[in-house]
C-alpha cells in the first residue's frame, strides 16, 4: 500500500528532515508553524511523533540536558530509511496523480 | 527583575500523572516553549499557555503510550511467544510432581466433582441425536393439545385422532398425515404360552413419514391389508426364534390371526417412538367389533392418540395452527367447562422438549432435566472452588516465581494464562480418573432413570470431545480466581516473600466457601437419613390388617372356590380368603355412591369374599361379615371414613342403611375400623368391601410352617391340579410391600451418592486448607511447645476455627434442609409420612462432623506431636 501516512505526519517527517539532525520537539514545532502558518498543539505534534516512531519512519535518542529547559535533556529525532522510502512514495504517487489530472487542473482559463 | 518560572503546579500534575514514565524531553519542549513566551508577552499569559501545553501533553497519545510500555520492563513483549508456552508447562509440571499431596488433592477433588457432569454431558449428548435418524425430520410435526377443564389446564403429547381427516382434506401445505395410537397392547397366542407385545396403530403412510426401515416386505403394501402386521427382528425372535417370520400368521387373543406382512429393524434407541408391531389402524374397529367395552377410537378421545403431519418444504406452521384452533370451537362448544387449543411440535423439539402429559415414549423434559443440571452444578461449583481456595492459600510457595517473571518483563496477562495453562492441566488428569468413575457409575446411574431404555451412555467421539471441551472449561473456571490473584501480585512485594495484606476479605471468602461446601454436605447427609427413615417407617407401619406369613397367590382367571379346596387340604395353609387387590399395595377402583337423598361420594372398593376380614385381621367394629351365598352380593362393609363422608353418626346408624352403586341397590352390614387399603402415598378415604367371586385376583394365604420351601413346592403341587398350564405366581405380602415402596431406595442411592461427592469434595477442600494452616504455624507450635503448652490445648487451638466452620454450616443447612424435606419433600412424597425428629437431624449431624473432625485432627494432632527442635531449628 502506497501513501499511508497522512498530511500532518507527512509534514512533520518532512519538518524532521529539514532540521538536518537538530530535530526536537520545539524546532519542529516552529519549523511547521512558520512554513505553514498555523498553530499546532504541542500534544498533537508529539502523538503524531509517537505514532511515526511506532511505524519505524523515526528514531529518536535523548540529547545532553540543556539550561533554557530547567537542565532537562532533549530528545532528538531522525527520519529512518523506512520513513524516506515513505516520503518518496507518496511524492511520486502525487506525481504520478498530477501529471494523470493535469489538463482538469490547469488554473489559466 | 525576578526570573520568570514555569508553574510548579502545573509540573508536579504532569510528574504525578506520569508517575515513573520517561517524559523528561516533553516537559522539557514545553518549558522551553515557555521561555520563548516570556519573552513576547506577559507573565499571566504565558503561564496560562504553560497549563495549555501541559494539558495538551496530558492527554496525548504520546504519554499514554508511554505510560503502558513503562509498565513493563525493556524485555517484555506483548507478542505470542510458544517457547513461554513450553516453558509454562514444564512449570507447571515441575510443581504438580513438587508439591504431590495438594496436587492429589486437587486432581481427586476436580475428578469427583466432574464424574456427575461427564453423566450429564454423555446424556445432554445423546439426547441431541434423538430422532434426527428420520429423512424428514425438518418436516416433521406432531400436534398436541392444551385441554382447559376449568380445574387444570393441562398439555397432552396426544391429540383427537378426528383432527387428522380435517387436515387431511382441508388445508393445504401437509403432504401427509398419520394417525398413530399406542394402545395396542396384546397378548400373542402360541400354544399353551401368551406373549405379551405392544405396539402402534398406525396409518399407511407410516413408514413414508418415519424412517423405519424394513429388513424385509414391501414397504408401500405393508400396512395397507386389515389383517396383516409389521414386526420388529427384536419381536420376531422372541416369537419365532431364528426362522424368518414373513408370511406366517399368529392368533393375537382378541383379534384373531393376523398375518407378519414384514419384518421392520428395531427402533433405535433414540427414537421417541418405541413399539415392537405396527398394525394397521383398521384393525382397532375389528378390536371394537370384537369386545364392546374396549373403546379405543372415540374420535373425540386424546388420550393414547396421536396425530403427525409430513408438511410441505418451507412449512407455514402458523396458519396450519391458526386452522386446528378453529376446529374446537365448533365442537367442544357443547362440552360444558372444557376448551382446548392445538399447537405444532416439530419432532425435534419433542426429546428434549417440554413437560407433556401422555408422550407416546420416552419422556425427557426441560424441567426434569433442569434439575440434574443444576445438581451437576452444586457438585462441579464446589470442587472448582476448593481448587482455587486452594491455590491461593498456597499463593507463599509461587511468591518469588511470579516476582521474578514480573520483574523481568512478564506482563499481567502472560501470568495470568500460565496459571490457566496449569490449571487446564490439573484438569486434564482430572478428566482421566474422571473418566474411570463415570465408566463405574455409569450403569447405576442408567438403571435409576425411569426411561432408561431410550438412553445410551457408551461414549462415542462426539462425547469423549465434548468431555476434553468441558475438562478444558472447567481448568477455565477453576483457574480463573488464583490466576487473576496470582497476575496482580506486586513484583517487589512478592519477590520479599511478604504475602499480600489484603486477605482479609479474602480469607472471609474462603470460609464462606467451606460453609457453603460443608451445608450442602449436610443437605445431602440428611436426605440420605429421612428417606432411610421413611422407608424403614413405611415397612413398619402398622396398616392396621395382618401382614406376615401372609401369602397371596395369583389366580390367573382360575376357578377361586377350586382353589380354595385344593389348598385349604394343605398343612401349613392356616386360611385362605380371595380379593381382588393387595390391601396396601394396589390402588382400587373407584365408584360412586348415592344415599337415598341423592347425595353422591366418590368411594374405594376391594371384593373380597367372607373369610377375608377375619384372614386379614381387620377389626370390625359393629355388625358381621359376608355370608357365603349370592345374597352376598348385596351386602357391602363400610370403613370409618365411610361413616364420615356421608355424615352418619355412629357404625350402628350405618347399619341397614341403603346405598346405591353401579345401577345395584347395597345394604351396609358391617362397618369396619380405618385401615391403609391402598399405599401410604394415599390418605384413607371412602372405601368398602363387596363380595363378587368373579372379581377375585388373588388367594390370600394365611402360611403356618416352619419350612417355608417344602410348604411351597405344596402348594405349587396343589396348582397344578388346578391350573397346569400357568405358572405358579406367589408372593410374601412383606415383599409386595417392599416392592411398592421400592422407589425410595431410589431416591436413597441418588442422594447417597450426591452426599458422598459432597462430602468427598468438601472434605478434601477442608484437607487442603487445614494443611496448609497447619504447615504456616508450624513454628507458632514449636513455640508454643517450649512454653509448655500440651498436645491436647494445641491440637484444640489449631482445630478450633475449623470445627467453628462446620457449626456455622450446620446452622445454616438444618433449618433449610428442614423446610424442604419435612414441609415439601415428605409431603408430595407420601401422606402418612414421618415427622423429622431430633433423631435424623442428630444422626446426619454427627456423619457430617466425624467426617470433618477426622479431616482436620488427621493434620492437627501430628502437628501438635512434632518434635519442637524439628519446627524450630533454622536452615
Amino acid at each position: 500500500m502506497i501513501g499511508y501516512i497522512g498530511e500532518f505526519e507527512e509534514l512533520v517527517l518532512l519538518s524532521v528532515a529539514s532540521l538536518h539532525g537538530n530535530a526536537y520537539g520545539v524546532t519542529i514545532k516552529e519549523v511547521i508553524e512558520k512554513q505553514t502558518n498555523r498553530s499546532i498543539s504541542i500534544g498533537a505534534l508529539h502523538s503524531t511523533i509517537t505514532r511515526l516512531e511506532e511505524k519505524g519512519f523515526l528514531k529518536s535518542w535523548l540529547g545532553e540536558p540543556t539550561q533554557e529547559r530547567g537542565g532537562r535533556r532533549k530528545r532528538h529525532f531522525e527520519v529512518t530509511h523506512q520513513g524516506k522510502v515513505a516520503l518518496h512514495e507518496i511524492k511520486s504517487l502525487r506525481d504520478d496523480l498530477w501529471k494523470l489530472s493535469k489538463a482538469s487542473l490547469s488554473l489559466s482559463k | 527583575m525576578k526570573k520568570q518560572l514555569p508553574p510548579h503546579l502545573a509540573n508536579k500534575l504532569f510528574e504525578w500523572y506520569c508517575s515513573n514514565t520517561a517524559i523528561e524531553d516533553l516537559l522539557g519542549d514545553a518549558e522551553e516553549l515557555f521561555y520563548q513566551d516570556i519573552k513576547r508577552m506577559p507573565a499571566w499569559r504565558a503561564k496560562a499557555n504553560y497549563w495549555k501545553y501541559i494539558l495538551a501533553l496530558l492527554f496525548s497519545y504520546s504519554v499514554k503510550r508511554r505510560k503502558q510500555k513503562s509498565a513493563y520492563h525493556h524485555f517484555s513483549t506483548t507478542t505470542f511467544q510458544p517457547s513461554m508456552l513450553k516453558n509454562y508447562f514444564i512449570v507447571a509440571t515441575r510443581n504438580i510432581v513438587k508439591h504431590k499431596f495438594f496436587s492429589i488433592i486437587n486432581v481427586i477433588g476436580l475428578a469427583i466433582g466432574m464424574s456427575i457432569s461427564l453423566l450429564l454431558i454423555a446424556m445432554l449428548s445423546f439426547l441431541w441425536t434423538y430422532d434426527n435418524f428420520h429423512v424428514n425430520k425438518d418436516r416433521i410435526y406432531r400436534v398436541i393439545t392444551n385441554a382447559d377443564d376449568k380445574q387444570t389446564n393441562r398439555e397432552f403429547a396426544s391429540t383427537p385422532s378426528v383432527l387428522a381427516d380435517k387436515l387431511q382434506n382441508d388445508i393445504t401445505g401437509i403432504e401427509k398425515v398419520v394417525r398413530v395410537n399406542s394402545s395396542l397392547s396384546v397378548n400373542v397366542v402360541k400354544g399353551n404360552n401368551e406373549i405379551p407385545i405392544q405396539g402402534y396403530f398406525v396409518d399407511p403412510d407410516f413408514l413414508e413419514v418415519f424412517t423405519f426401515p424394513l429388513i424385509k416386505g414391501n414397504r408401500n403394501a405393508a400396512l395397507n391389508k386389515q389383517n396383516s402386521i409389521l414386526v420388529t427382528a427384536k419381536t420376531a425372535e422372541k416369537l419365532f426364534g431364528q426362522t424368518d417370520p414373513v408370511g406366517k400368521t399368529i392368533e393375537l387373543k382378541g383379534i384373531g390371526p393376523v398375518e407378519i406382512s414384514g419384518l421392520l429393524q428395531n427402533p433405535p434407541k433414540n427414537s421417541h417412538m418405541q413399539f415392537e408391531v405396527l398394525a394397521p389402524y383398521q384393525m382397532i374397529e375389528t378390536i371394537e367389533r370384537n369386545d364392546r367395552n374396549q373403546i379405543l377410537n372415540n374420535e373425540w378421545e386424546y388420550r393414547n392418540s396421536y396425530v403427525y403431519l409430513l408438511l410441505t418444504e418451507k412449512p407455514n406452521v402458523n396458519k396450519i395452527e391458526k386452522f386446528l384452533n378453529d376446529i374446537p370451537k365448533q365442537v367442544y362448544s357443547l362440552k360444558e367447562n372444557f376448551s382446548a387449543t392445538f399447537e405444532l411440535q416439530s419432532l425435534l423439539s419433542i426429546a428434549p422438549g417440554r413437560e407433556l402429559y401422555d408422550q407416546i415414549g420416552p419422556d425427557w423434559g426441560y424441567a426434569s432435566l433442569s434439575i440434574f443440571i443444576i445438581l451437576t452444578l452444586l457438585i462441579l461449583l464446589p470442587a472448582c472452588f476448593n481448587y482455587a481456595n486452594i491455590s491461593i492459600s498456597r499463593a507463599l510457595n509461587r511468591m518469588k516465581e511470579i516476582g521474578l517473571r514480573k520483574t523481568m518483563g512478564s506482563q499481567q496477562h502472560q501470568i495470568f494464562n500460565q496459571f490457566i495453562i496449569e490449571t487446564v492441566l490439573i484438569t486434564l488428569i482430572a478428566l482421566g480418573l474422571s473418566y474411570y468413575i463415570f465408566m463405574i457409575v455409569r450403569g447405576e446411574f442408567l438403571s435409576m432413570l425411569v426411561s432408561s431404555d431410550g438412553l445410551e451412555l457408551t461414549p462415542d467421539l462426539r462425547t469423549i470431545a465434548g468431555f476434553i471441551l468441558f475438562a478444558l472449561l472447567v481448568g477455565l473456571i477453576a483457574g480463573v480466581i488464583p490466576a487473576i490473584y496470582f497476575s496482580k501480585l506486586n513484583p517487589i512485594q512478592a519477590l520479599k516473600n511478604k504475602s499480600v495484606g489484603r486477605g482479609f476479605a479474602k480469607f472471609n471468602l474462603r470460609k464462606a466457601l467451606i460453609v457453603t461446601q460443608f451445608a450442602l454436605s449436610l443437605g445431602f447427609i440428611m436426605g440420605v437419613v429421612i428417606v432411610f427413615s421413611q422407608y424403614r417407617y413405611t415397612l413398619n407401619y402398622d396398616f392396621g390388617f395382618a401382614k406376615e406369613n401372609m401369602l397371596d397367590v395369583e389366580l390367573q382367571g382360575a376357578n377361586p372356590r377350586f382353589v380354595k379346596n385344593e389348598f385349604a387340604n394343605l398343612s401349613a395353609v392356616q386360611s385362605i380368603s380371595m380379593s381382588s387387590h393387595i390391601l396396601g399395595a394396589s390402588s382400587p377402583d373407584g365408584t360412586r355412591v348415592k344415599d337415598f337423598n341423592g347425595d353422591s361420594v366418590e368411594v374405594e372398593q376391594f371384593f373380597v369374599d367372607h373369610e377375608y376380614i377375619q384372614n386379614m385381621h381387620l377389626s370390625v367394629l359393629e355388625g358381621k361379615t359376608f355370608s357365603d351365598d349370592s345374597l352376598a352380593k348385596k351386602c357391602v362393609i363400610v370403613n370409618e371414613e365411610f361413616l364420615k363422608s356421608f355424615k352418619l353418626a355412629s357404625p350402628s346408624e350405618a347399619l341397614g342403611q341403603v346405598f346405591t352403586a353401579d345401577g345395584e341397590e347395597l345394604t351396609v352390614i358391617g362397618v369396619v375400623k380405618n385401615f391403609n387399603y391402598t399405599d401410604l402415598r394415599e390418605p384413607i378415604r371412602s372405601f368398602f368391601f363387596r363380595y363378587d367371586p368373579s372379581k377375585f385376583q388373588y388367594a390370600n394365604i394365611k402360611v403356618a410352617s416352619n419350612d417355608m420351601i417344602s410348604s411351597l413346592t405344596d402348594m405349587e403341587l396343589s396348582w397344578k391340579k388346578i391350573e397346569s398350564e400357568k405358572k405358579f405366581t406367589a408372593r410374601f405380602f412383606d415383599d409386595e410391600i417392599e416392592n411398592a415402596y421400592s422407589f425410595y431406595f431410589a431416591a436413597i442411592k441418588i442422594c447417597g451418592f450426591l452426599g458422598f461427592l459432597a462430602i468427598s469434595i468438601s472434605c478434601l477442600g477442608l484437607l487442603g486448607m487445614v494443611v496448609f494452616t497447619v504447615e504456616n504455624r508450624m513454628k507458632e507450635v514449636g513455640v508454643r511447645k517450649v512454653m509448655g503448652a500440651s498436645v491436647w490445648s494445641i491440637t484444640m487451638a489449631l482445630s478450633k476455627d475449623f470445627v467453628k466452620l462446620m457449626i456455622i454450616a450446620a446452622l445454616i443447612a438444618i433449618p433449610l434442609a428442614y423446610l424442604f424435606f419435612d414441609k415439601h419433600y415428605l409431603q408430595t412424597q407420601q401422606y402418612y409420612h414421618i415427622n423429622i425428629g431430633p433423631f435424623e437431624i442428630i444422626a446426619s449431624l454427627l456423619v457430617m462432623l466425624l467426617l470433618g473432625l477426622a479431616t482436620i485432627l488427621s493434620q492437627t494432632v501430628k502437628a501438635a506431636r512434632a518434635n519442637p527442635v524439628d519446627t524450630l531449628r533454622y536452615e
